[in-house]
């Protein structure tokens, strides 16, 4: 159940000629993800900021 | 409810570009697809029911357009819940006048150009009895569209109910299947009466909850 | 005393005040998960006989799918909340899933997509599944542009949850939309109740992507709600405490 399915990095890269579709997938849904996470954190920091602002000048 | 339909169907006949527009967009968009292709080269009768089908969601669309809009606008929907304490009637009243009075014409005209284009899916009154089946169903779901987005344009209406009336159209396609193959006409029929009759049921609640939002 | 409960449970600041310690457990096992079950996926389970090393999306889309569904079916039952019990939460949470549920199953669209190029060998097939799912997608959009339409954010939330609940009916529509028309798409690989037709060398990498995938959607929800809970009671003394 864990031996690499693949002998070498190239067949890893390559896959029998999917390899361009399946790191694809991979590269685009981590890239969603991970920017999603950076505009909810960019958010919850510009909110944060508004609210102190706020805060000091009360 | 009976003072309802009579009221709605009094303004509904007086405003000659709500219920005649959509019968002529039809028209026109019926005759205007032969026109865009070369039916010489295409078997025009294959595939001319999906262009019914198709018409018929855009001009049931632009039927229930603003179907609220005015009453919100001048205060009527606000005196009609004083007087009420609920929207279910008036919903209910203002569906029925507006699938009598337009989606019943514009399934007619959508029979009629099937039959004149030789389309092979049944007798007339068979292709007359689902589209005006078909806009009962889409009445119910565009005005639930034209509830929520009440006076926030056309467009944000399509948006939310749009979706929603998309598995509707791809019941009809699979309904027009089953007529080609000869079976399962009558079944069909059934399901889409009985969806039908539980959407005109249950639409009016969730329509009425949606104005009562709006006049809060 | 349902009422009670839901209420006492259901403040934006308890809401704040617990998730707020929960995100990182939810963001490091999720995250780890999620790298766990896709290098298993991609590197050491067999390649299908089939369809190749295709089927290795199956690790990224799956979990994108199933996910698209339970989001909204969360936001409906949140809908429920916020029209019986009027538990605003409900509504910030409905308001902070839906980009969540859209991005998703974009994703899940997308990696469908590229997947059907070596399987189908076409981008897109008016397919029942996919159709479905591009409806959903459209919901979630129709959702966010709907909230986005009022300036009256209390009207804007109630409008939401009405639309979201009739929405709901899609999600069997979907669920079943596979076995009820004809489809190019393969039967469900995996079933509550009926057991798997997939190998346990794929099989456990896929079930370790869905958990992982899951945990890093909640973390990803928490960000995203507590943004909106700021800005939504900015002006509250809480939130003035809390900041």
């Amino acid at each position: 159940m864990f031996n690499l399915a693949f002998d070498n990095f190239n067949e890893i890269l390559d896959m029998d000629g999917h390899g361009i579709y399946v790191w694809s997938v991979y590269l685009i849904g981590i890239s969603i993800i991970f920017l999603s996470f950076l505009i909810a954190k960019k958010r919850i920091v510009d909110i944060q900021k508004k609210i102190n602002k706020k805060n000091a000048s009360s | 409810m009976l003072r309802l339909v009579k009221a709605e169907s009094f303004k509904l006949s007086k405003k000659l570009k709500s219920w005649l527009g959509p019968l002529l967009i039809m028209v026109l968009v019926l005759i205007a697809f032969p026109l865009s292709i070369d039916i010489s080269q295409f078997d025009l009768a294959k595939f001319y029911f999906s262009i019914i089908v198709v018409s018929l969601l855009m001009t049931s669309f632009v039927a229930t357009e603003g179907m609220f809009e005015e009453d919100f606008e001048d205060g009527s929907l606000e005196q009609e819940f004083l007087i009420e304490k609920d929207f279910y009637k008036l919903v209910l009243s203002k569906i029925f006048v507006y699938v009598c009075l337009i989606g019943i014409p514009i399934a007619f005209i959508g029979a009629l150009f099937s039959f004149a284009n030789g389309v092979a899916i049944g007798s007339f009154a068979s292709v007359f009895l689902l589209l005006s089946l078909s806009n009962l169903l889409l009445f119910n779901l565009f005005a639930f569209g034209n509830a929520l987005s009440i006076n926030k344009g056309a467009m944000l209406g399509v948006l939310s109910s749009l979706p929603l009336a998309l598995p509707i159209i791809i019941l009809l396609g699979t309904a027009v299947r089953s007529i080609q193959f000869g079976d399962g006409f009558v079944a069909i029929i059934t399901l889409m009466t009985g969806i039908g009759l539980l959407m005109s049921a249950i639409m009016p609640l969730i329509i009425s909850a949606a104005l009562k939002t709006h006049i809060d | 005393m349902i009422t009670a409960f839901i209420h006492q449970f259901s403040s934006a600041k308890s809401f704040v005040n617990i998730t707020e310690k929960l995100y990182p457990f939810f963001l490091i096992v999720g995250v780890s998960m999620l790298i766990l079950g896709w290098t298993w996926g991609l590197l050491f389970a067999p390649q299908d006989a089939v369809q190749g090393n295709s089927y290795r999306i199956i690790f990224l889309h799956v979990p994108s799918v199933i996910f698209a569904e339970l989001i909204y079916f969360f936001m409906a039952v949140c809908a429920l909340m916020h029209l019986v019990w009027r538990v605003k939460l409900a509504a910030y949470l409905i308001k902070s899933a839906a980009p969540i549920g859209a991005m998703i199953t974009f994703m899940g669209l997308l990696s469908g997509s590229i997947w059907g190029i070596p399987t189908w060998g076409t981008w897109w097939q008016w397919d029942a599944r996919i159709t479905s799912t591009l409806i959903l997608f459209i919901m979630y959009l129709g959702i966010l542009t709907l909230h986005g339409s009022f300036s009256n954010l209390e009207k804007a939330d109630r409008l939401m949850s009405i639309l979201v609940v009739i929405g709901v009916v899609n999600i069997p529509i979907i669920k079943k939309s596979v076995d009820w028309w004809s489809t190019l798409h393969q039967p469900a690989s995996i079933s509550v109740s009926g057991g798997s037709s997939i190998d346990p060398s794929m099989l456990y990498p896929l079930l370790i992507s869905v958990i992982g995938l899951g945990f890093t959607l909640i973390a990803l929800g928490i960000l995203s709600s507590r943004s909106y809970i700021f800005t939504r009671e900015k002006n509250k003394k809480w939130i003035l405490e809390h900041v």
